[in-house]
């Protein structure tokens, strides 16, 4: 199954979040790999501790294979090449976990051309073959990438596809993340363009909300009556929003906790952060490990 | 001679027809797909040309090009399992330049020197863990094979298990006979033969029986080692185990097409590291496993039925 990260703002925590969604699939037993397609600034190797990677690799990555410039792009061993220790002991059962990295210096593709669309076709077959999850980390915005992720996707119909669209838990990002997805030139529309059924494809799209201050949470604890009164409007009112612009309930497949963790250090949260040095909060790693279910359960994506 | 087998497991829920396999393998117009039926299901492609002038890689570094063809060609075994196959004979060169590409086309499947070059050292570099970049992949050459019958219309990509492709690369050189196969990361297998005659046409054919085997043996351990059996609960092993039984078991099907004269490469395999040793102990334990679980189900259901 391939799972395409979306959003239409930088700042959504979209690489961070789906790469703990890859890390937790891969620890609930599926073989997982994370795909770099944000050309522009490949630095999704930091979020795996790959210091090799940091920003992109030089021995070929994503970028560089689908100009045909090498056979098979590069590939990480996340259990046995990172430099985090925690990472590089395999737990028992867990699954296969490798990163496709982009290039170092990346740059962007002028058009989208024959050869580069089948290349791309190329790479999400073979990659379907191997792993039972492919998370494809797209640029911000309506970018190229998207564009050649919708077009390759129209080519494999028999290979299951769907789109996370990440977004922060306000005004301004809901109404972006509603037009990336249903406005003008967004999503939808560059779909059908290519061969899409705009309803299917709006069927294999779901919302993550991200950053999300709870009612509840601890901390709000300090705060005056009259301040949780006025977050319990703005919440309402940005349910309100989000339903009217068809980002509502119904569409959400999960939300993630503001976690200062995820914050300072873009970076996968291990149990370990959670229990031993308790710098990460349970909650934040509950809401991967339900993402990293949802994202494959039908019944999360069952039509609307 | 040089080669490279990629192999992997055809993207269809069930195993295909022989009818449907002669489809995926027709990439010659004109030219027939040959299908056997005993002892196991297979068909192969028309052998296909690719011309090639690049650098091969050498174990001493040394700069050495080579201009010719490779000779590829697809198969599906059991319709079940698809492989890509690509070759190559390195000879000295006439010349010391590029001649026309006539000559190479009346060479299928050769590759001349275009200047000096020791066998050997062109054999260690096959053989080597990372080829350098822009050197002759034989393996990028069988992959588009592969990717050819995988991307067909016809199959409906509902494979029922995820396993990655083996890459199985070879060497034959003349010599007195030696058979040297060692397992490296990322799927990658090297063999390196020396043989009597390696240039017999049989010894392509070996090499891709031994890659599908191993391919079978590399995912029957992978599919124990995802099953977890004795460490999770008995019916989700079992539940695990059973794509096993379902595709590949009946597969294996060790020299089916080898010729007796390099059947004693598959013997000293099979001595050391002794791959159907292996393969049935593996089999005895996902078969143990199963009918263990199916019993303990059975004998829940008695007592309640008493």
């Amino acid at each position: 199954m391939l799972i395409f990260a979306i959003s239409d703002k930088g700042g959504t925590g979209r690489s961070v979040t789906s790469g703990n969604i890859v890390y937790r699939r891969s620890l609930q037993g599926n073989d997982v790999c994370y795909v770099d397609f944000d050309f522009g600034s490949p630095t999704v190797g930091a979020i795996f501790s790959i210091s090799e990677a940091e920003r992109g690799t030089r021995r070929g990555g994503t970028h560089r294979y689908l100009q045909g410039e090498v056979a098979e792009p590069h590939r990480i061993d996340i259990w046995a090449e990172s430099d985090r220790e925690g990472l590089r002991v395999k737990p028992p059962g867990a699954g296969q976990l490798v990163l496709y990295p982009g290039d170092e210096g990346g740059g962007e593709f002028p058009t989208l051309t024959e050869e580069l669309l089948r290349q791309c076709v190329r790479l999400f077959s073979r990659l379907d073959e191997e792993f039972d999850l492919v998370m494809v980390d797209l640029s911000a915005g309506r970018s190229f990438a998207a564009h050649l992720a919708l077009a390759a996707t129209a080519r494999l119909p028999g290979v299951h596809s769907r789109w996370l669209v990440f977004h922060r838990w306000t005004r301004q990002h809901i109404i972006a993340a509603a037009g990336l997805v249903n406005g003008e030139r967004g999503l939808l529309d560059v779909g059908a363009e290519h061969g899409h059924d705009p309803a299917e494809l709006a069927d294999r799209v779901r919302f993550v909300r991200t950053a999300v201050l709870e009612q509840d949470s601890a901390e709000l604890a300090g705060l005056r009556p009259t301040q949780l009164a006025w977050l319990n409007d703005c919440d309402r009112e940005l349910r309100e929003l989000s339903a009217r612009h068809k980002v509502g309930r119904t569409r959400m497949l999960g939300k993630v906790p503001l976690d200062p963790v995820l914050q300072w250090r873009e970076q996968l949260i291990s149990d370990e952060d959670v229990l031993a040095s308790q710098i990460a909060n349970a909650g934040t790693v509950a809401a991967f490990d339900d993402l990293a279910k949802k994202v494959v359960d039908d019944n999360a994506w069952e039509g609307l | 001679m040089v080669g490279e087998v990629q192999t992997g497991l055809l993207q269809n829920s069930g195993e295909i027809p022989d009818s449907l396999s002669t489809e995926l393998l027709a990439l010659v117009r004109g030219e027939r797909v040959r299908v056997f039926r005993r002892p196991i299901a297979y068909a192969v492609s028309p052998d296909r040309l690719t011309g090639v002038d690049c650098h091969l890689a050498s174990a001493s570094g040394a700069r050495v090009r080579g201009v010719g063809t490779v000779l590829s060609r697809a198969s599906v075994t059991g319709g079940r399992l698809v492989q890509g196959s690509s070759q190559v004979r390195v000879t000295r060169g006439t010349s010391n330049r590029r001649l026309a590409w006539s000559h190479y086309m009346a060479r299928p499947g050769v590759v001349e020197v275009v200047g000096k070059a020791r066998a050997a050292d062109l054999a260690g570099g096959f053989t080597l863990d990372a080829p350098p970049a822009e050197s002759l992949d034989l393996g990028a050459v069988s992959a588009r094979f592969v990717d050819v019958v995988q991307s067909s219309a016809r199959l409906d990509r509902r494979a029922p298990f995820r396993m990655a492709r083996t890459r199985f690369r070879w060497t034959a050189e003349p010599g007195e006979p030696d058979v040297r196969l060692q397992l490296r990361g990322d799927n990658v297998r090297t063999l390196r033969l020396t043989l009597p005659d390696p240039f017999a046409p049989g010894v392509a054919e070996l090499c891709e029986d031994l890659a599908l085997h191993d391919w079978l043996l590399t995912a029957l351990i992978e599919i124990v080692r995802r099953a977890r059996p004795g460490s999770v609960a008995r019916p989700e092993a079992a539940a695990r185990l059973a794509p096993a039984i379902d595709h590949i078991l009946h597969l294996w099907m060790p020299a089916a097409r080898v010729q007796d004269s390099l059947l004693h490469v598959w013997e000293s395999l099979e001595h050391r590291p002794g791959f159907t040793r292996q393969w049935q102990s593996l089999v005895n334990r996902v078969r143990d496993h199963v009918t263990v679980a199916l019993l303990t189900v059975a004998g829940g259901d008695g007592r309640s039925g008493d």
